[in-house]
């Protein structure tokens, strides 16, 4: 579903990611970990057009995203550190809103307040202006709208980071929920604990490189700790 | 997806406490200055109708005396207050707003209302016509300068795109979504301005005026999308929306404020005018060659000698004295014509000179247009000033061709009412809007090459949106 073939950026001389070749297949939930700087949010940049590779190629679902970027960001959701949402409209206007420029136009009130309780927002604060909301109900919206969008492939850029340990469990479960489904999932975290627990393959990145790729069934998590320490060290 | 993002636009922009404010206070203001203008308009008006009776109902009440005499006491011209001058007052307060038509002279518009002000005053008055082109492109600069810019910094913009969405119907929904928050204001500014145009029929039918009117709307309304289509493309390409803050209010200070008094400046100096003194005293001068005048008068008598077949100027059955007086005002209207041309062709020159300055900023164009429409400019004004002209030239002639008839050389001659009846009433139509459009023809193609720019520049400004 989401695939890097060389995958490779320069900013201005400096390489942010070097030749990243990666697949996320349906179902699979790709972490990325690393520290600040290693080209976790590049690789996301990529995917999302956002920035043009220097070479090599970013597809999901089998479409190059430089050529065919509206196309392939039909079955894309992306939810960043903290979901940016319309501090002056309602969480709901916010669904509407966001899923309606995503194609989804016809969602009517009540199934957009479904989205809500499925992503475990309390039905009150649906209809409170956004500018009230914690980080956790604003990542929630994100999800609701990655739901309604009803996306093939999700692109995390450390989500859970600042939730509290109820919201980031509850975040993963409907994360599993989300790859039980099918959908592909790469996200970029510092969470070890996570990454474990949620993933389904974790890759360690260090200066712009992938240094190694496990499988989360292989490996304890006190070995995950171990393995990527060894490669931050040397 | 165009409209939905429009409706969240206005949705978001009416939740604006600041916009709300704002709002209010813009349409206040075109209220108040439409309700100043209204009065105005309708007490000059009211002012002129009694005026020009009174000056007709005095020419036409002077008692039996020589036509010449009756030349001397003249009558006043007063220009009429187009309707539409409500809207834009133009250059009426600073030209004159009658002419004394006499024998002899042409005299300069007086009475200038601008003389009557305070120093304060002259900082410029409220018309509508500054509420639409000055203070409603800064409601609109507040309105959109966050469109990209503060979407960018906030975040959302990237939420955005990651969905998919083309940046053609961004763009096109942040326009249309200003617009119907620019609509919020100016419809009921327009309704208030309709209503202030109804209040003066007591003054004659609205009709002629309405497509004068329709056409000031349209050229306000591309001046409104230049300046929306700016204000996108600055957002768009800004860093921050503090920049294109800072950059849309420089280019409203210097578009409202500067450029207007810079083009009126670089055009006098293009084009310097004399001064009223020299100008007097050039005309003078010419006026005053005797030699010029004796040569004139003695064709004058070969001619009428020819005419009548006679042998000497005392078998001509005709007063001389008539035609002599007439001659004089033949060549002093040549001097006039010549005098006065130059004077008001060097005027055309500093407005010729004024529009093309429009290649710097959209307002000199549409101010220009403005008045023009509202029948305000120096066109509208020289058009007044060579009827009234024309009117005078008129007086002399009846005048004079009856002393040359009617009286006997040497002889007292009076003549009276009926005599004075002859002078027809004047009166001044407002020309048709097909001759105020060309007159204003380069402004138009002027403003609309603005319109179209912008647009062009907000088009490739956000060909590429960067959210980084």
């Amino acid at each position: 579903m989401l695939e890097a073939v060389h995958l490779t950026k320069h900013y201005n001389g400096v390489t942010a990611l070097e030749d990243l070749t990666l697949r996320v297949n349906p179902g699979d939930v790709f972490c990325l970990l690393g520290a600040n700087g290693a080209g976790k949010t590049t690789t996301i940049n990529l995917f999302l057009n956002f920035v043009q590779p220097s070479s090599g190629t970013a597809r999901i679902n089998g479409l190059d995203v430089t050529e065919q970027s509206l196309e392939t960001k039909k079955y894309l959701a992306y939810i960043p550190e903290t979901v940016m949402l319309y501090k002056n409209l309602t969480g709901l206007e916010n669904l509407e809103y966001f899923s309606a420029l995503a194609g989804r136009s016809d969602c009517t009130r009540v199934q957009l307040l479904d989205f809500l309780k499925q992503v475990g927002l309390q039905p009150e604060a649906a209809d409170q202006r956004v500018g009230t909301y914690s980080k956790g109900m604003r990542q929630k919206v994100g999800i609701a709208i990655a739901l309604a969008k009803n996306a093939r492939a999700l692109l995390l850029d450390e989500p859970t980071s600042g939730l509290d340990p109820k919201a980031a469990n509850e975040f993963s479960a409907l994360l599993a929920r989300l790859s039980q489904d099918g959908v592909a999932v790469l996200m970029a975290t510092h969470d070890l604990f996570r990454a474990k627990e949620s993933g389904t393959r974790v890759g360690i990145m260090r200066q712009g490189k992938l240094v190694r790729t496990l499988e989360t069934t292989e490996v304890g998590h006190a070995d995950l700790e171990r393995i990527y320490l060894e490669h931050m060290h040397d | 997806m165009m409209f939905t993002i429009a409706r969240k636009e206005v949705v978001e922009t009416l939740r604006d406490g600041r916009f709300r404010a704002l709002a209010i206070l813009v349409l206040a203001l075109s209220a108040a200055s439409f309700a100043a203008g209204w009065r105005h308009y309708s007490d000059v008006q009211r002012q002129h109708l009694e005026a020009q009776e009174a000056t007709r109902t005095q020419w036409l009440n002077q008692p039996a005396k020589n036509p010449h005499s009756a030349a001397h006491y003249g009558m006043y011209a007063f220009k009429p207050k187009s309707r539409l001058s409500l809207v834009d007052s133009g250059i009426d307060p600073y030209v004159g707003v009658a002419a004394w038509l006499e024998a002899h002279r042409q005299n300069e518009f007086r009475y200038r209302p601008a003389q009557d002000r305070t120093a304060i005053q002259r900082f410029g008055e409220l018309t509508a016509a500054e509420a639409f082109l000055v203070v409603l492109p800064l409601f609109i600069v507040l309105a959109s300068f966050t469109a990209f810019a503060g979407e960018r910094e906030q975040g959302t913009l990237r939420q955005l795109l990651s969905l998919g969405v083309a940046t053609r119907d961004l763009v096109a929904g942040k326009a249309l979504g200003v617009a119907a928050a620019l609509g919020l204001v100016i419809v009921p500014a327009t309704i208030i301005g309709v209503a202030a145009l109804a209040a003066t029929t007591e003054f004659g039918g609205l009709r002629a005026d309405v497509p004068r009117a329709a056409w000031l709307a349209v050229m306000y309304l591309i001046y409104f999308a230049t300046i929306v289509a700016i204000s996108l493309a600055v957002s768009a390409w800004a860093r921050s929306p503090r920049t294109a803050l800072v950059i849309l209010l420089a280019f409203w200070f210097a578009n409202s404020l500067i450029v207007t008094r810079a083009a009126a400046d670089l055009a006098a100096w293009l084009h310097p005018t004399p001064s009223a003194i020299e100008f007097q005293t050039a005309m003078e001068r010419e006026l005053s060659n005797q030699e010029e005048m004796r040569v004139r008068l003695d064709r004058r008598r070969e001619e009428l000698m020819r005419r009548y077949n006679v042998s000497s100027m005392d078998a001509v059955p005709i007063n001389f004295s008539g035609i002599s007086l007439q001659e004089g005002e033949e060549r002093a209207n040549e001097v006039f014509d010549r005098h006065y041309g130059g004077l008001f062709e060097r005027y055309e020159s500093q407005n010729r000179a004024f529009q093309w300055a429009g290649l710097a900023a959209p307002m000199l164009p549409v101010r220009s247009l403005s008045m023009a429409l509202a029948g305000t400019d120096f066109a509208h004004h020289r058009e007044f000033v060579t009827a009234a002209e024309e009117y005078r030239r008129g007086i002399q002639r009846v005048m004079n061709d009856d002393i040359a008839r009617n009286s006997k050389p040497g002889a007292a001659y009076t003549a009276g009412a009926a005599l004075w009846a002859e002078v027809p009433e004047f009166r001044y139509e407002l020309p048709g809007v097909s001759w105020a459009m060309r007159q204003a023809a380069p402004s138009v193609g002027l403003l609309l090459a603005w319109c179209v720019a912008a647009c062009w520049l907000a088009a490739r400004a956000t060909r590429r949106l960067g959210v980084v």
